[in-house]
């Protein structure tokens, strides 16, 4: 079932409308990939689905409902969002930074931050100041901390950016070990297309507007990434794995 | 753990450091052996003395933890945001014009005033779309704080009015007019000023990781900041028509706290509200003992105190937060 849903959003942040009649759901249990150039609108898609934007026309439905009339507390249970910059301005230890998933609750969920913290395996961390982690160890414990939020929709915002690939491959098979496990569904914008045919489905978004929508397999075609991205590429595939090489 | 640890000896040692503040002065009073005289000079000079710095120190440890939070700026400190030049100039124009309405009350009461209207107009200038934004109040503040200082000079340079200059450098930091008849509305002010702040503790810890991160965890950071902002003009204009401005405890107590105890807010404001205070207290006792029968400004003595420390942890440690 669709347990997100932006229904014709239209939005922009000055006078020309940069998102319009924007249509797209998120089925639950999923990776749900937004691909696109920069500046096509990802981010501001993401923004919109977590509330944080309004939109000018159109709803965006949670759980069947529009977001909007959610209280905070109500809606941060079930959708949590992460921005592509994760700018702290205070020194705050992994520990108490991961227990601010818990300010929703008035009574203490399941999870406690010990178990949450080991599931992105970073037990040893759990009294280290933030500063002392590496970029990716830092959004690891914000995935902690939204594990604690237990929200079943995650959005992320362009969380590989500037991790090395092996950090980049270790993050995608938490997500995905988050999938199969707890049943969380992602949804997660980048620009960098090289594991997108990590994701079940995708979305490709130019210029404000959707392009395509399919399977891996559908989406990483020659024809659509020349039109989504401009540039030359030829697709391999092998073991149920796609490949692609830009030239 | 280490933390509960360094939490309990803080409050023991701002505990101590606060009881021996009443007993020294130019002359030691023995607590076991005190007679009528000293008695009186505890009761009558040295307690609302010590209370008063208490309360001083302790509205600007906390406003500085909040500030430094809802700006998401580590430089912020109470005075950014113009208050104290408001409290200032008030207190000089209501004096000007022969204002005498509240007897000994008159200068602290035009500086509350002062202090509480800049704060308003601070915030209605930083004001836009249904909350605060940072970027506005600091330039807002920053702004009217240097319009009001200009003016302030301008009416020191032309005043020949003693009592008027009296008045003025009072506001830029002076204890010794404390007395029992301030405090009562210091108190409730700064109180409820506290009591604010820890009810949207959880809020402002969610601020410092960002608006966005703040919605996310069903916050509306617009709310929040207004709150925190009222909180945090109430405490600091108690904190200035109680005893003038003092330097350095609302920029660095913070700091020198989240060393010590980590960053949350909860445990932060009023450690640092606590620690605010004691410090003050010594700066007092200090400055009114070292060269007696003068006086040194409590400022002066704060930022002795309190610099060299803050410099030493920097060095040692990194207390900002950066890689």
């Amino acid at each position: 079932m669709d347990i997100l849903e932006l229904q014709k959003i239209s939005f922009s942040y000055g006078e020309d409308g940069f998102i319009a009649d924007l249509s797209l759901s998120v089925c639950g249990g999923r990776l749900t990939g937004i691909i696109g150039a920069n500046g096509s609108g990802k981010s501001t898609i993401l923004k919109l689905a977590s509330g944080i934007l309004k939109p000018r026309a159109g709803t965006v439905k949670l759980w069947g409902r529009d977001i909007q009339l959610y209280r905070g507390k109500d809606r941060a249970k079930l959708v949590s969002y992460l921005p592509q910059m994760l700018d702290i301005s205070v020194p705050f230890r992994v520990k108490e930074l991961i227990s601010m998933g818990l300010y929703p609750y008035d009574i203490m969920p399941e999870l406690s931050p010990e178990e949450a913290v080991a599931m992105v395996g970073l037990e040893d961390k759990l009294y280290s100041p933030i500063g002392e982690l590496s970029g990716g160890e830092r959004r690891r414990v914000f995935i902690a901390m939204t594990l604690l939020q237990g929200a079943g929709i995650l959005l992320l915002d362009e969380p590989l950016a500037n991790l090395d690939i092996k950090y980049q491959m270790e993050f995608i098979r938490l997500l995905k070990e988050l999938r199969d496990r707890k049943d969380i569904s992602v949804v997660m914008a980048m620009h960098d297309i090289s594991l997108a045919s990590q994701f079940d489905h995708l979305y490709v978004i130019r210029q404000g507007k959707v392009m395509a929508s399919g399977s891996p397999d559908e989406i990483i075609t020659p024809a659509l990434l020349k039109d989504a991205f401009d540039v030359d590429v030829k697709v391999y595939r092998q073991d149920n794995n796609t490949f692609f090489i830009g030239y | 753990m280490s933390e509960a640890r360094n939490i309990t000896l803080l409050i023991a040692a701002c505990i101590v450091i606060v009881a021996g503040c009443v007993f020294i002065g130019p002359t030691f009073i023995n607590p076991l052996h005190a007679d009528d005289i000293s008695l009186q000079i505890v009761t009558a000079i040295r307690l609302p003395r010590v209370v008063v710095a208490l309360l001083m120190g302790a509205a600007l440890g906390a406003s500085g933890a909040v500030l430094q939070g809802i700006l998401r700026n580590p430089l912020a400190d109470p005075y950014i945001l113009g208050i104290s030049s408001g409290a200032a100039l008030f207190a000089a124009v209501g004096l000007l014009g022969g204002s005498t309405i509240f007897s000994r009350l008159t200068v602290p009461a035009l500086a509350f005033t002062g202090a509480v209207f800049t704060g308003a107009v601070v915030g209605a200038m930083g004001y836009r779309r249904g909350g605060i934004w940072p970027e506005r109040l600091l330039l807002a503040g920053v702004g009217l704080g240097f319009l009001f200082y200009a003016l302030i000079m301008l009416l020191l340079s032309l005043s020949t009015d003693e009592g008027l200059r009296r008045a003025i450098l009072w506001i830029f930091g002076d204890l010794s007019m404390a007395d029992w008849a301030m405090i009562p509305y210091g108190l409730f002010f700064i109180l409820s000023g506290l009591v604010l702040s820890l009810w949207r503790a959880k809020g402002l810890n969610a601020l410092m990781l960002g608006d966005e991160i703040a919605h996310s965890l069903g916050f509306s950071p617009r709310k929040e900041r207004l709150i925190l902002f009222v909180a945090v003009s109430l405490m600091t204009a108690s904190s200035v028509s109680l005893g003038g401005i003092v330097g350095f405890v609302g920029l660095l107590m913070p700091h020198i706290i989240r060393f010590i105890v980590g960053a949350d807010s909860r445990v932060l404001i009023p450690l640092a509200a606590l620690s605010g205070g004691t410090l003050l207290c010594v700066a007092d006792t200090i400055g009114r003992t070292a060269v007696a029968p003068m006086e040194l400004p409590s400022g002066i003595v704060t930022a002795l105190i309190g610099a060299p420390y803050f410099l030493y942890l920097l060095r040692k440690q990194d207390i900002l937060g950066e890689q």
